[in-house]
């Protein structure tokens, strides 16, 4: 059609489209009829009929004229309220030129009256005008409390006069006098003082000036004694001591003003008032009546609080004795302010506050106030960076051995504790402490029951510690030094040992008490607490007394014991089908008492459970495992449905969106309910410091990213000790069942057990096993979480474990090649890449060599690094590859470019193997191309150098995080890449297929 | 409305999907159906006459969920692509698309008013995305679910989402709780009665439950 239209010449106008036209009308039309008016005004455009705009306004140009294409202005018309004439008739206002000039003109008129510029204008005078004006201005703007206009002597110049300027200049500062420089302090001081004096005791204006003036003779003489040189001009700069007004009278009323012996009077009693010396006298008097000094008002009686004396029962005496004579006093301040001053230049000495004293007795007694009852809904957003007392010396002789209590969960409860304070500081035992006021499990930490105990574990916990950092800072952990195991550990924390191997055998009760584990872990979310008084009454077996006993330790060890005993006793002679049969007779007998005490009704659930037993105990002794799993089903079956409710916080905007108002509208902070429930467990006692850890945990979870990485792939010693914690931190609410979720299945048991228990049991258990293997990890997730939140750096994590996971990836580096060297070899062969290796300087055996050497290189200087070790040898394992051209730099500067290629290629993880598969396969294009001429190796070098900004970023990230992948992709050179993606696709199929299992 | 009533007899075969129908939605009204499946397009229907109106194409992969706003506006449909696209229907354009599930979305709705769209993802949660405004990240997200979630449901003030770990989770907005029903066994569709007091529940032990809330 374009094509068409090229070839052909047009001539004349053409003739407008109908639809053009139309629009055009009808969009004309539409405003004329009233889509206008929904348009604010300088929106709006005007058109003519046709629908076009107009233009207009040809001289001041633009689209727009008047205000808007209005004649309104920016204010529009606003109606006035009428005022009568009548009432504001004196209101005549003196018009003068100004009230008819615009602004600009006053400005220009302003510009024609004469003045002094403020360049000039020496005392200040001009600025004072304008100071006038200004505040003229602001009177008629604005209404103040005073009408009127301001009188003339209130504005004051708002320039300094040249003369203040000069002294600023020279280095005068306000309210100082103008002396020499070389001031001697002493003068300064007894001028401080005197003027501290002067605020002090001055009352009203005259007092001043009498007191002033007295004090100025006698200041002057005591000053002309040690410096006569001195220029004393404290009178060029006022001292402004306030007078604060201390009376009931009306502002300006003088009630002395005919009497002014009167005041005399008054002014020495108020100064007596805070004479020190009359103070003693008077305060017992002052204290309650305040200015009255005692006397009572005349003609008032007597009031229930005031005490009087018998000489005060003076009722008709006047307000003021004129028995007392005030010759005294006229001489008394003169006298009394040198003793001052004296004064206050001693105590000045003392750090006192200028113008105070130290009192000797404090006739104040300061109302204590307990601190604020913090609320229980408070949730603290500041977090406190609490030291760590990791580095803290421990003193070598602790605290005396002491006995473990005798209640089992109190010992394993302050044992956890003092783990945890040992490892995260005291800080922790203070927080746990004030939020454990009231719990009486608690005590220990106020030194209550067990207190001893927990301060010889604490000690110990610490001394266990600082070994462990030194034998970190050794490096090697010498032989010597037993490495601490679980069993090590569990021997000095009194734990009974694992059942190990022996629980293999009887599968289907390990993978039942992953499942419990579920189920027990929900029970302690909703009901805490609840089995202690459970198993007492119930006995299911009561036809066979061994296996009642049986069944009540297993009961007591499900519920109380914390750990299982390795075997039954009682059942030694029982095969272990048999014990495994018995075993979950048990579970579900236990099961179906627990469900009977919750619905508290023990009569029935003793039934229940007899009937149960009938049932489901017969199907046990006759049934093979498929009944057994069936009973299994049941029992689940009775469990469910099951209700739980936890808080939950709807976003803001969610509540917007649905048109309801958010329930934690105000509340500050996010509150969404925790994820696992292993953070639930550990915090139902308060919500809200959980609340709190979900948050940080949201926060985090991008740092916590790569420690749970670490953490599967980190030595079982690790996560011995986090769970070593874990446990102290679980010991708070309820040990039992968490100990079980941790300690029942060890990783290398699971292992064990997994393969049989897909044989014999629903394949969902395996993944109640790998839940429980997640949560394990989410314990130590959690663990750092409880740092946070308590403001406390974790001290990191024992190096040497990482070290290990280090060395073995370089180990694998190793491993890795002979294939590698292979790849060299299958590479070396095609035709493609004949020039390379005909002109490649190294020979491949020797290649080799040199990687190995620098493994080892790697190996010993730096083992974490093992991954770089890697991506170097394949570096240089595609540089060989790649190079086209023989000379050395060249060969140096490709290696880096092929270095950032491999790394980007490398560094993708799992997620985006798609994008990696993509490469590759460009990858395999471009080899083809890259043979075939040079030209394209260029542009592919080009590619490669734009995509090292990305690398590097990507370089950036941490390299541990992708250690796995590396374990077979970065081997992988860039050439051999499109080989590699085979397997890599069906890797990654493989491993969505394990996701979706 | 008694046995004899029910619909016992097929009324109509709507043919045009080339592969696996994964999901049949009636609009608010009924007179329409909407259904999407691996062939990755959504079709309108009138099922009644049994025409097919149109087609809508744009997922990557096949297409999980589907559900139109009372209004018959909009759409919304997720699949394996781990998007959620929002239709508008007389046009077939994609509105919006919100991405952020990690995994595939197995169910979406729309609320009341049509302005949140809520997704069930096999990432373990629900998200909930903003259709008023342009912003590409979910307003909210729920992942307290252990396991992919496999059904939603939005009453004026709930979300209610059931999820492969056997719960059936309600989250009342208006008073911000979360109230966790397990059935012990793996969820794969809830569905809300008319009246809105009952949630039946199909589970994978071939039995269907019926919650009453």
């Amino acid at each position: 059609m374009d094509s068409d239209e090229e070839d052909y010449v047009f001539y004349g106008t053409p003739i407008e489209r109908e639809e053009e036209v139309t629009s055009r009308k009808k969009k004309a039309v539409a405003e004329a009829s009233g889509q206008l008016r929904t348009l604010p005004s300088w929106k709006q455009e005007v058109r003519d009929e046709e629908g076009r705009r107009r233009f207009h306004g040809a001289f001041t140009g633009g689209y727009s004229a008047g205000y808007f294409n209005t004649v309104g202005s920016k204010e529009g018309w606003t109606p006035q309220t009428f005022v009568s004439s009548r009432k504001n008739r004196a209101e005549v206002k003196q018009q003068s030129i100004f009230s008819f000039l615009d602004e600009d003109e006053k400005s220009e008129l302003a510009g024609q009256s004469l003045g002094t510029s403020s360049q000039f204008d020496t005392f200040g005078f001009t600025a004072a005008e304008i100071a006038r004006k200004q505040a003229e201005k602001e009177q008629q703007q604005r209404s103040s409390a005073i009408p009127g206009p301001v009188p003339d002597e209130i504005v004051l110049p708002a320039t300094e006069s040249i003369g203040v300027k000069l002294l600023l200049k020279m280095g005068w500062r306000r309210g100082r006098s103008i002396k020499d420089s070389h001031a001697n302090s002493v003068y300064d001081a007894k001028r401080e003082a005197h003027k501290a004096f002067l605020a002090f005791s001055s009352d009203d204006a005259n007092a001043q000036a009498a007191d002033s003036e007295s004090i100025q003779g006698d200041l002057e003489n005591y000053i002309e004694q040690p410096a006569s040189g001195e220029v004393i001009s404290s009178q060029g700069t006022h001292v402004y001591a306030l007078n604060p007004k201390q009376d009931l009278h009306g502002l300006g009323f003088d009630p002395y003003k005919n009497a002014p012996e009167f005041r005399e009077r008054k002014r020495s009693r108020i100064s007596d008032n805070r004479d020190p010396e009359y103070r003693k006298a008077l305060s017992v008097k002052n204290s309650l009546f305040g200015f009255k000094s005692g006397k009572v008002a005349p003609g008032f009686g007597i009031g229930a609080l005031e005490e009087l004396d018998a000489e005060d029962e003076d009722v008709f005496a006047s307000d003021y004795d004129f028995e007392e004579t005030y010759v005294q006093e006229i001489d008394e301040p003169s006298t009394k302010s040198m003793v001052d001053t004296k004064r206050k230049l001693i105590t000045n000495e003392r750090g006192v506050l200028l113008g105070f004293r130290l009192a000797s007795n404090a006739d104040y007694q300061p109302e204590r106030f307990d601190p604020p009852l913090v609320p229980k809904d408070f949730v603290p957003n500041h977090k406190f960076a609490g030291p760590l007392e990791t580095d803290h010396k421990v003193p070598d002789t602790g605290p005396p051995e002491v006995s473990p209590p005798e209640d089992n969960n109190l010992k394993l409860l302050i044992d956890g504790v003092a783990t945890l304070v040992a490892r995260c500081g005291k800080l922790f035992e203070d927080i746990s402490r004030e939020k454990n006021q009231s719990n009486p499990l608690f005590s220990f930490l106020l030194g209550g029951n067990g207190h001893d105990y927990y301060v010889r574990k604490l000690w110990e916990a610490r001394q266990k510690r600082a070994d462990q950092k030194k034998h970190q800072l050794d490096g090697k952990a010498s032989p010597s030094l037993p490495k601490l195991t679980a069993e090590s550990r569990g021997k000095i924390l009194g734990e009974r040992p694992l059942e190990r191997s022996s629980n293999d055998a009887n599968p289907s009760v390990a993978s039942s008490d992953s499942i419990h584990l579920q189920y027990n872990l929900s029970d302690t979310f909703t009901k805490p607490a609840s089995f202690s008084e459970l198993p007492e009454v119930v006995k299911p077996f009561k036809e066979d007394p061994a296996k009642q006993e049986r069944f009540e330790r297993f009961l007591k060890e499900k519920y109380q014991g914390g750990l299982r005993t390795t075997q039954f006793s009682g059942a030694v002679n029982l095969s272990e089908a048999a014990r495994a049969r018995e075993r979950l007779d048990f579970e579900a007998a236990a099961e179906a008492i627990e469900k009977g005490t919750r619905g508290k009704e023990t009569k029935t659930s003793t039934q229940h459970i007899t009937e149960f037993l009938t049932t489901g105990g017969m199907q046990f002794t006759s049934g093979g495992l498929e009944k057994v799993e069936d009973t299994h089903a049941d029992i689940s079956m009775e469990m469910y449905p099951k209700r739980e409710e936890y808080q939950w916080r709807p976003s803001p905007m969610l509540c917007k969106r649905f048109d309801l108002i958010d329930p934690y509208m105000g509340k500050p902070p996010p509150a969404p309910r925790m994820r696992s429930k292993i953070d639930t467990l550990i915090f139902t006692p308060d919500s809200v410091t959980a609340k709190n850890v979900e948050e940080t945990t949201a926060e985090n979870r991008d740092s916590f990213a790569i420690p749970q990485i670490d953490a599967q792939g980190i030595s079982k010693d690790l996560s011995d000790k986090e769970i070593e914690v874990e446990v102290a931190v679980e010991n708070v609410e309820r040990p039992v069942d968490l100990y079980k979720a941790i300690f029942s299945d060890d990783s290398d048991e699971e292992e064990d057990a997994i393969p049989i228990v897909n044989k014999v049991e629903h394949p969902e258990k395996k993944v109640e096993a790998a839940n429980t293997a997640l949560n394990r990890l989410m314990a130590g997730d959690f663990l750092e979480s409880l740092g946070k939140e308590l403001g406390l750096e974790l001290p990191p994590d024992p190096p040497y474990s990482s070290n290990k996971a280090g060395a073995s990836a370089s180990q694998k580096v190793v491993n890795e090649n002979p294939g590698n060297d292979k790849v060299l070899h299958v590479e070396a062969k095609p035709p493609l890449t004949t020039n390379v290796s005909s002109e490649c300087p190294i020979n491949p055996a020797v290649l080799h060599d040199k990687e190995m050497a620098q493994d080892g290189r790697h190996k010993k200087n730096e083992p974490i690094d093992g991954d770089s070790a890697k991506s170097r040898v394949a570096e240089i394992v595609s540089s060989k590859n790649k190079n086209d051209q023989v000379n050395p730099e060249k060969i140096h500067q490709q290696d880096r470019k092929v270095k950032t290629r491999q790394r980007s290629s490398s560094t993708t993880s799992s997620s985006e193997d798609e994008r990696s598969r993509r490469q590759s396969r460009r990858h395999r294009h471009r080899g083809s191309d890259s043979d075939s001429d040079s030209s394209s190796d260029h542009r592919h070098r080009s590619r490669s150098r734009g995509r090292r900004k990305e690398s590097s970023r990507e370089k950036s990230q941490s390299s541990r995080k992708h250690s796995k992948h590396h374990g077979h992709r970065s081997v992988v050179s860039p050439i051999r890449s499109h080989y590699g993606s085979e397997k890599e696709r069906s890797e990654s199929k493989r491993e969505k297929h394990r996701r979706r299992s | 409305m008694s046995s004899a009533e029910l619909p016992r007899k097929e009324a109509n075969v709507l043919r045009g999907h080339e592969g696996a129908v994964l999901a049949a939605r009636f609009n608010a009204d009924g007179n329409y159906c909407l259904s999407c499946g691996k062939d990755r397009t959504i079709r309108l229907w009138n099922p009644h006459r049994g025409l097919h109106i149109k087609t809508y194409k744009s997922h990557g992969r096949e297409v999980r969920d589907v559900h139109v706003t009372p209004d018959n506006s909009k759409l919304c449909s997720c699949g394996g692509d781990r998007q959620i696209f929002y239709w508008d229907v007389a046009t077939g354009r994609v509105i919006r698309k919100f991405r952020g599930h990690d995994g595939e979305v197995n169910a979406v709705k729309f609320n009341e008013y049509s302005s949140v769209v809520v997704s069930a993802g096999y990432d373990q949660s629900l998200r909930a995305w903003d259709c008023r405004s342009h912003s590409t990240e979910p307003i909210q997200i729920i992942d307290s679910f252990s396991d992919s979630v496999m059904s939603v449901c939005i009453t004026k003030t709930e979300i209610i989402g059931g999820s492969v770990d056997g719960t059936v989770r309600t989250f009342d907005i208006r008073i911000g709780r979360e109230i966790a029903d397990n059935l012990g066994q793996p969820v794969n569709c809830i569905s809300m009665s008319n009246d809105g007091n009952c949630i039946l529940a199909s589970c994978l032990d071939s039995k269907l439950r019926l919650l009453d809330r």
